[in-house]
């Protein structure tokens, strides 16, 4: 079960899936180029989280309809974009306050 | 090495092959054949960190399937090493110069030790400490992986005996076992 705060590959994969409906190869690379290379997942990593993901119906699972080989692929459900955004605003929270705490340190 | 990847991926639990198995060797055959342009470092990088996935999800996955139907008197999660964990890179040198400095303070100490004069002859000679804790560090080593190993055969034994699906069996129903 994924818990707040998520893990940085969740996140990432989360993020990669709130632009657009993706399958499991573009969601490697897009994680890769989001994090500037600093994140790459193994197919292991990423089907366990997608696994998990999948089980709290975060994310759902559909044939993508344009490819010829009926690849799969993932989307945010509504509690999944809903969970993003908890997340994402706990994050900005906390990048505000420690942008106060290091301005107060340096003046 | 898509014939060892097949291989590795029959760790994981059934239903999880099921769903995922195929998605995943067509994602491995793909990012294979990016990495087939690159160097060997990079082949190898590749190769070592999709064993070590597999290796660490087929294992994840095969305790969260036991959890299920074990009610554990603690969170498995806590064991599970985080996905963006990395040892520092300076860790591998740190740990060489550590050792070398240890080596060479018993090599140090035997020749002190060996050029001591022998005043007291109730004593007798000072011989230098033969027993470093260097074997008993290679053996503690070899305990805990022996016992890793013991226990990871026992849980795939368990499970692939299909001994956890006896919680879903319904006496008064028609569900499978």
């Amino acid at each position: 079960m994924e818990t707040l705060p998520l893990t940085e590959p969740v996140l990432l994969i989360l993020l990669s899936l709130a632009g657009q409906p993706r399958h499991g190869y573009s969601i490697l690379k897009d994680v890769e180029q989001m994090s500037d290379g600093r994140v790459v997942l193994s197919t292991g990593t990423l089907y366990g989280a997608l696994r998990r993901l999948l089980d709290d119906d975060w994310i759902e699972r559909f044939e993508e309809r344009d490819s010829s080989r009926g690849r799969q692929a993932y989307r945010l459900t509504l509690q999944g974009r809903r969970n993003l955004q908890v997340e994402v605003s706990r994050m900005k929270h906390l990048t505000r306050l420690a942008n106060l705490r290091v301005a107060v340190k340096e003046s | 090495m898509l014939g060892i990847y097949r291989c590795l991926l029959h760790l994981y639990p059934a239903s999880h092959r099921e769903q995922f198995g195929a998605e995943m060797i067509a994602v491995f055959s793909q990012l294979r054949a990016d990495t087939a342009q690159k160097g060997v470092t990079a082949r190898g990088v590749f190769s070592v960190r999709e064993a070590a996935g597999l290796l660490r999800g087929a294992m994840r996955e095969q305790v969260r399937v036991l959890g299920a139907h074990v009610r554990l008197p603690f969170p498995t999660r806590r064991f599970t090493m985080r996905n963006g964990f990395r040892f520092p890179k300076s860790t591998p040198v740190l740990m060489t110069i550590i050792l070398a400095g240890v080596v060479l303070a018993i090599d140090k100490g035997k020749a002190i030790s060996a050029s001591l004069p022998n005043v007291n002859p109730h004593i007798g000679p000072i011989q230098p400490e033969h027993h470093t804790f260097l074997p008993l560090i290679a053996l503690a080593f070899a305990v805990f992986y022996v016992a890793g190993a013991l226990g990871w055969v026992i849980l795939f034994a368990l499970h692939r005996s299909g001994v956890h699906r006896l919680a879903e069996f319904d006496p008064s129903g028609d569900s499978r076992i």
